[in-house]
């Protein structure tokens, strides 16, 4: 036999091949799909915390929202509990000497320091990083009043600067 | 060790017995009258086929293997024996995982010790897949010889890959019970993934089913558990007996090989190193020299599987009567709302632990999270240059199959400090830190700290 131009059954096996492939592919495709979750059943990202009476001068932590509130006379700012190096939870330590600094062109009350039991990073008490792994500071999230019940909401999904402040009327 | 036989003297008539390599062995009822006898044993049973009918004595030696690879490969047997059981017991829920655990640990008949096997079985395995990893590499074990059609290279490769998905089963399994163990573990190990730059909070999305880790978290690290994993791990170990068999066996053979082959004066035909005639393509070929060195070739049956059971049946037996002894823990339920303090790793993830916990760094203003160089890039760069290694050792061929090899010295050398430094984090991570993961002697005691906040 001499060379040939390509035959049906050479242009059936690549059809079925390539057919081949590609089901195979789709089907792939439509199993890992599938795996991507198209409704979110998470916690939502603004909650109410509570009424504002309710916190204490000094500091609330409110495990549920791993969040820190802060309440200083009428004004309020609200610190994230999830360490920025693997989101394990802060604690809380009080520091036996309270001092005042300058946060966000306004002077603020530190009471407590936070540390990570899982890789020991260390924040002040306005969540700058002072040692350890974490990158990035804790995030400070935005705080509001409830205008139906007048209580204490955060909106976790809203990351505000540090001159942040919500002060009650 | 024999010597080879003088040149020119005819190797094919030996003056041996009829039956070379059978030799009679008390306190063994099985004595082969004949090798057609012996290879029909091997041939003829399903349990054995895959062994090969007549090996290299030396190559059963246990202070060369340590027969490390078959202790994995029973323990890997072990945890799926001891899973099916916990199969039946355990309820992949983050309402009732817990209690399905506990259960099992203290109302089950057993369930205590089936558990301890399943866990002791999966520490031990970890370990041992290091150690032959280690072995491997200290005997240039993934070096070719002289057959053709060798690629122990290949087969290093899978190596590595199955330690990878032996390091997975064991995260996964130990996330199962949904204590504070798991549940950190959870966190700690996926933010790992999220925290690599752009498509890292996609893939942690896609591990955990969620932004928040809860019940589809759980069922997707469970299945990986009991179907995914263990299924790759039961293929990749198919391949990786198969290549040892293509590849002519341990790379001790080779080492006998090319010693003889550099004592012989006439190369000798070469011979295909496959028994009962069935040869084809690329089998590898072995000098006739050490194929006709019938001093040092026995009968699989029953050298072999005299000791591979010995291994076999020693671990399974070491394993019983250990998790008999030894209770598994169970942690807190799984709590989202307090992180343990400190909140530690097992043992084989602590050097991780340490890396991460001191690999962030700060270069004008731009910082790198350690999550990312100590948990993506330091690990990646260590699996690539393992996986690289056979390509990038330029030895000699005489190198392949022994221990500490006077040309790999160097290597080694390099081998053994990282070892060394993989171990000296971990007993950092074990005994050294305590509260907010900071450095404490053994007998310093730790602080006394609030249990909330």
């Amino acid at each position: 036999m001499t060379e040939q131009k390509p035959d049906r059954r050479d242009f059936l096996v690549k059809l079925g091949t390539g057919a081949g492939v590609v089901g195979i592919g789709t089907q792939a495709a439509a199993s890992l799909r599938s795996l991507l979750p198209n409704v979110s059943y998470d916690a939502p990202t603004t909650v109410k915390l509570g009424k504002t009476a309710d916190f204490p001068d000094g500091l609330k932590f409110l495990p549920e929202q791993r969040l820190f509130v802060f309440r200083e006379g009428k004004v309020f700012h609200a610190v994230s509990a999830v360490c920025t190096h693997l989101g394990c939870t802060v604690r809380a330590e009080a520091l036996s000497q309270p001092e005042t600094v300058t946060v966000g062109d306004a002077p603020m009350r530190l009471t407590h320091r936070f540390s990570c039991p899982c890789h020991g990073s260390k924040y002040t008490g306005d969540g700058k990083v002072v040692s350890g792994p974490a990158p990035k500071p804790l995030a400070w999230y935005h705080l509001s009043v409830s205008p139906d019940d007048g209580q204490l909401v955060a909106d976790l999904a809203r990351e505000v600067g540090r001159d942040f402040r919500l002060t009650l009327a | 060790m024999a010597t080879a036989p003088a040149p020119g003297t005819p190797t094919t008539t030996p003056p041996s017995p009829s039956a070379p390599g059978v030799h009679p062995r008390p306190f063994w009822s099985f004595q082969p009258k004949s090798d057609r006898e012996s290879g029909d044993a091997i041939v003829s049973n399903f349990a054995l086929h895959w062994f090969p009918a007549k090996v290299f004595k030396p190559s059963l030696d246990w202070n060369y293997s340590f027969w490390l690879g078959t202790i994995s490969a029973a323990l890997f047997l072990l945890l799926i024996v001891s899973g099916l059981p916990l199969l039946f017991l355990y309820v992949p829920s983050v309402e009732r995982a817990y209690g399905s655990v506990k259960d099992i640990e203290w109302v089950v008949t057993f369930g205590s010790w089936i558990r301890s096997v399943h866990r002791l079985s999966a520490h031990l395995m970890v370990a041992v897949v290091c150690l032959h990893l280690v072995r491997v590499f200290f005997t240039g074990a993934y070096k070719n010889g002289v057959g053709r059609g060798q690629h122990r290279e290949w087969n290093w490769v899978m190596g590595v890959a199955m330690l990878l998905l032996t390091l997975f089963l064991s995260f996964t399994g130990y996330l199962l019970p949904w204590d504070q163990l798991a549940y950190w573990a959870v966190t700690v190990g996926t933010n790992i993934a999220a925290s690599i730059p752009y498509v890292g909070p996609q893939i942690r999305e896609l591990l955990i089913g969620g932004r928040n880790i809860d019940q589809p978290a759980l069922i997707r690290f469970y299945v990986a558990h009991v179907i995914l994993l263990p299924g790759l791990l039961g293929a990749a170990f198919a391949y990786h007996m198969w290549r040892v068999r293509k590849d002519g066996g341990l790379a001790r053979v080779d080492r006998v090989a090319t010693l003889r082959e550099k004592a012989a004066e006439e190369p000798g035909a070469a011979k295909t190193y496959t028994l009962l005639g069935v040869a084809r393509g690329t089998a590898p070929t072995i000098r006739a020299a050490s194929l006709e060195a019938r001093d040092l070739t026995v009968n699989s049956m029953p050298d072999l599987v005299r000791r591979a059971a010995v291994a076999v049946l020693g671990t399974f037996a070491v394993i019983s009567v250990a998790a008999s002894l030894i209770r598994s823990p169970l942690e807190e339920p799984a709590n989202p709302l307090v992180t343990p303090n400190p909140a530690k790793a097992p043992w084989y993830f602590l050097w991780l632990q340490e890396i991460v916990t001191d690999t962030t760094f700060t270069v004008g203003g731009f910082t790198v999270n350690g999550a990312f160089l100590g948990g993506v890039i330091l690990p990646g760069i260590i699996l690539l240059v393992l996986t690289a290694w056979p390509w990038l050792d330029r030895s000699p061929a005489e190198a392949a199959g022994v221990w500490f090899h006077k040309t790999r010295s160097r290597q080694n050398f390099g081998f053994l400090l990282f070892v060394l430094f993989v171990l000296l984090l971990t007993i950092v991570g074990t005994f050294l830190r305590g509260p907010s993961w900071e450095l404490f002697w053994p007998w310093e005691a730790w602080p006394e700290l609030p249990t909330r906040i």
